[in-house]
């Protein structure tokens, strides 16, 4: 009666060692393997847009899945989505076909993402566009900015979207078209802070410029509650080199952080205080006073990111290890003391220790910092290969590090550099991906890491590839998002949309021939098209689909020519008739059982032949495409 | 004076009044549906809805003409349909007869106007069942994809090629169904009412 005690105490002892090897071996894997799995046909909890890079696109992700949903064209034509080859995206386009996108800007709200539209910069062409998250395309890019060289600090909207930023990182001789030795550049190259005013509708226009030494400007974010109504920068480069910049840009002790008040700067615009140079205001802070502060900033800091409570502003000296934390309220009290130790170009530049309020030894390479709900910041470490997570205010620990796979640059969190950040999940964009992935030959693709902020140590849970290079990348709740699904033809104001098979025609005016033409499953109307060698022709193409994911395309054999139209669009493509000849035309998007169907045919006579200026499809036809299109 | 020309007792007229007062506002207004057709393919999990009201069709239309297309089937085209300019018409014109009988207090009214209302419903239904059989037969002949002919269901479930097809009455038909019931309900509670008072006379 003695003996069963001690195997049961064996066998609770056995079962226990069994669940701890299983626990340490498999159980963390598939913990997280659920934590990313959204089942078949159901959704992601958060958009993410990544900047994609010199790839001149956003990409769009779904998180926690870390599915990739979609491209958005911006800065480069892309014949998936027929971007850049129809006229109006054409002339948007502006004659580049590449652009560098770096940072995607949320539009927001009382400082937070509400979810009508992405800025994102074009670095090398200083531009911005702005992505309608309605309908997910670019609607509109302005630039190139005048004056202004390399758009890298930018857009980084304001709390209430009032402005997007781009400041200069190559400084040049300003206008662009003024010429100067580069020996000169410290006497006749300037660097160009731009504040580009957003309309309620989301136009885009130059508030102000404001010129300043020819430092590289590098990063910038919004001043947030507490500090709302200030924009910061960080330079580098206060050296003031224009050759060997690896080392010549690395020598000072200190760099800045910039602090500009937009609302006095955009007074002085409107005060008349500004002269215009390349047909745009420019203030010169030799002249105007009280726009702009400079803060030393140790070691050519990168990133500038601001806490949610708009409190502190944390730069990041990549060539240190420490993340630099400034107090707002301590710069607004030097700066209403004038507490100035000199000026830059006339900008005052303040004490470091005045405005100084701590010093968290991160580690290695700070880059950039982003934030959660609990009051923890999260800071990139590139030559680490971490992320170090310290708590904002005293007495600044750090409180945990993770390895990242390899050479961390950007980092986001969830709605992490809003004022209300979700704390949920971040996810480390490397800039090395060396031995992650299936090898595809020498290049790379970027390497991404996504992890759990829920508990109190960063869980990593999933990594994966992009296509290059994103840098900067926002994620917003899903939730906030309402895309459309089509384009209700009946909103379609294009001047010329067709409606019906009985409008379709084409019309020859001296050499300009314009093709009316519609799809609908699973044909053109019309589908075939005469005109002579030597005329320019315009196809309308409006697709009167009103169900969704019924794209056509239109493709024209032997040439560059390719638009996809979704439904409810007009898209016009326009095309040279060179060579006499037949030349067929096609549906390039796959819609529908008989899409291999959908198709027509270019006649294309001798020169002068005589053609009637207006060519309706034949009668017998459209009855009969009349009685599928009958509404 | 007959069974036909006496009036009614108090509880039978407020039930032709409640018939005349369900009829009005599903025809004279017709925001109600009369009869529903749900479809679904593999490609539309959500499903595709057509609604028929007594003067037109709403739902997804255009969707469904375009995919009926392919088989050849004609357009489905609300000014096609006649009906859609006298059914509202006939319709109140039946409630304004048993809102007649109830006010005038007149059996003869209400009974001449329940057999005409079974007449007209009767009639409706073939000529319905008539149009699905059109839509199902009289397919074009150069269509891409070739079908034998059918006939969507009238009531109930069937599949076609690549689709189930749901057909159900709607609210409008249920209101129409309680107030043609109201018709024998009255004639019942009469019947009920005239045993009662036999035995103590």
């Amino acid at each position: 009666m003695k003996r069963p005690i001690p195997i049961v105490v064996a066998a609770l002892l056995l079962a226990a060692l069994v669940a701890l090897v299983a626990g340490c071996a498999g159980g963390g894997a598939s913990d997280a393997a659920q934590k990313v799995y959204v089942k078949p046909g159901e959704y992601d909890k958060y958009y993410a847009f990544f900047s994609g890079g010199h790839s001149g696109q956003v990409f769009v992700y779904g998180i926690p899945s870390c599915r990739h949903i979609t491209n958005i064209p911006v800065f480069t034509p892309e014949p998936a989505k027929g971007y850049g080859y129809d006229e109006e995206t054409k002339s948007m386009l502006g004659g580049f076909t590449w652009g560098d996108a770096h940072h995607p800007g949320l539009s927001e709200t009382d400082g937070d993402y509400d979810g009508r539209w992405l800025f994102i910069n074009d670095m090398p062409n200083a531009r911005i566009a702005r992505i309608d998250l309605k309908s997910f395309t670019t609607a509109e890019i302005f630039g190139p900015i005048p004056n202004l060289s390399a758009a890298h600090a930018c857009p980084f909207p304001t709390p209430n979207t009032e402005y997007v930023f781009a400041a200069s990182r190559f400084s040049m001789p300003v206008p662009r078209d003024k010429f100067s030795k580069v020996e000169d550049y410290a006497k006749n190259f300037n660097g160009v802070i731009a504040g580009v005013k957003v309309s309620p509708e989301g136009h885009m226009s130059l508030g102000f410029e404001i010129l300043t030494p020819p430092f590289d400007w590098d990063l910038s974010d919004a001043g947030k509650a507490a500090s709302l109504g200030w924009q910061f920068f960080t330079c580098y480069n206060s050296e003031e080199a224009y050759d060997s910049l690896e080392i010549k840009a690395s020598q000072n002790e200190m760099d800045f952080v910039a602090a500009v008040d937009w609302r006095a700067a955009q007074k002085a615009v409107d005060e008349g205080k500004a002269d215009k140079i390349g047909g745009v205001p420019v203030l010169d802070p030799n002249k105007v006073k009280g726009i702009m502060y400079l803060v030393p900033t140790p070691k050519s800091p990168h990133g500038v990111d601001v806490n949610p409570t708009g409190e502190y502003i944390c730069a990041s000296g990549k060539l240190q290890a420490e993340v630099t934390v400034f107090s707002f309220k301590k710069l607004m009290a030097a700066i209403d003391a004038k507490k100035f130790s000199g000026e830059k170009g006339g900008i005052p530049v303040l004490n470091y220790d005045d405005v100084l309020e701590a010093k968290v030894p991160v580690g290695l390479g700070p880059l950039h910092t982003q934030f959660d709900d609990k009051g923890n910041a999260y800071t990139s470490l590139f030559l680490d290969s971490q992320i170090a997570k310290w708590k904002v205010g005293p007495p600044w620990n750090v409180e945990d590090k993770v390895d990242v796979f390899y050479s961390v640059g950007h980092l986001m969190t969830s709605e992490g550099d809003t004022r209300h950040p979700t704390g949920e999940y971040l996810v480390s964009m490397n800039k090395i991906a060396k031995d992650r992935y299936l090898p595809v030959g020498p290049s790379h693709p970027e390497a991404t890491q996504l992890f759990d902020l829920k508990g109190p140590k960063m869980e990593l849970l999933y990594d994966f590839p992009t296509y290059p290079e994103p840098h900067y990348a926002q994620m917003i709740r899903a939730e906030k998002l309402k895309p459309l699904k089509i384009y209700p033809l009946a909103e379609n104001k294009n001047p010329y949309k067709i409606g019906s098979a009985e409008e379709a025609r084409i019309v020859r005016k001296g050499k300009r021939v314009d093709v009316y033409m519609l799809t609908i499953r699973t044909h053109f109307t019309p589908d075939i098209v005469r005109v002579a060698q030597g005329d320019t022709v315009y196809f309308h193409v409006t697709n009167l689909e009103q169900d969704q994911d019924i794209t056509h395309g239109f493709g024209i054999l032997f040439s560059s020519k390719n638009t996809q139209v979704d439904p409810g669009e007009t898209k016009t493509i326009k095309w040279l008739a060179e060579r006499t000849g037949i030349n067929p035309f096609y549906c390039s998007n796959f819609c529908s059982a008989l899409h291999q169907e959908m198709q027509g045919y270019i006649e294309v006579s001798p020169p002068g032949t005589r053609i009637a200026d207006i060519q309706r499809p034949d009668p017998k036809k459209l009855e009969e495409i009349a009685s599928i299109l009958k509404k | 004076m007959g069974y036909l020309g006496s009036p009614f007792s108090t509880p039978e007229r407020r039930m032709i009044l409640v018939a005349a007062l369900v009829l009005l506002p599903v025809f004279f207004l017709p925001v109600l549906p009369v009869w529903h057709m749900k479809l679904w393919a593999p490609q539309y999990r959500e499903g595709l809805t057509l609604s028929i009201y007594s003067n037109t069709i709403r739902g997804d239309l255009d969707k469904i003409n375009t995919l009926n297309h392919y088989v050849g089937m004609k357009s489905i085209t609300p000014s096609d349909f006649r009906e859609f300019t006298y059914l509202p018409q006939a319709l109140t014109a039946l409630g304004v007869c048993a809102l007649l009988a109830a006010l005038l207090n007149r059996r003869w009214l209400a009974i001449l106007g329940w057999l005409v209302f079974t007449g007209f419903a009767v009639v409706m239904f073939r000529d319905y069942a008539n149009w699905l059989y059109h839509y199902g037969h009289d397919l074009n002949p150069h269509a891409a994809i070739t079908l034998p002919s059918f006939t969507p269901p009238l009531i109930g479930y069937a599949k076609m090629a690549n689709f189930k097809v749901l057909s159900f009455p709607g609210v409008g038909t249920v209101l129409l169904g309680v107030a043609w019931l109201l018709g024998p309900a009255v004639v019942w509670m009469e019947r009920r009412a005239a045993r009662r008072a036999a035995p103590a006379s």
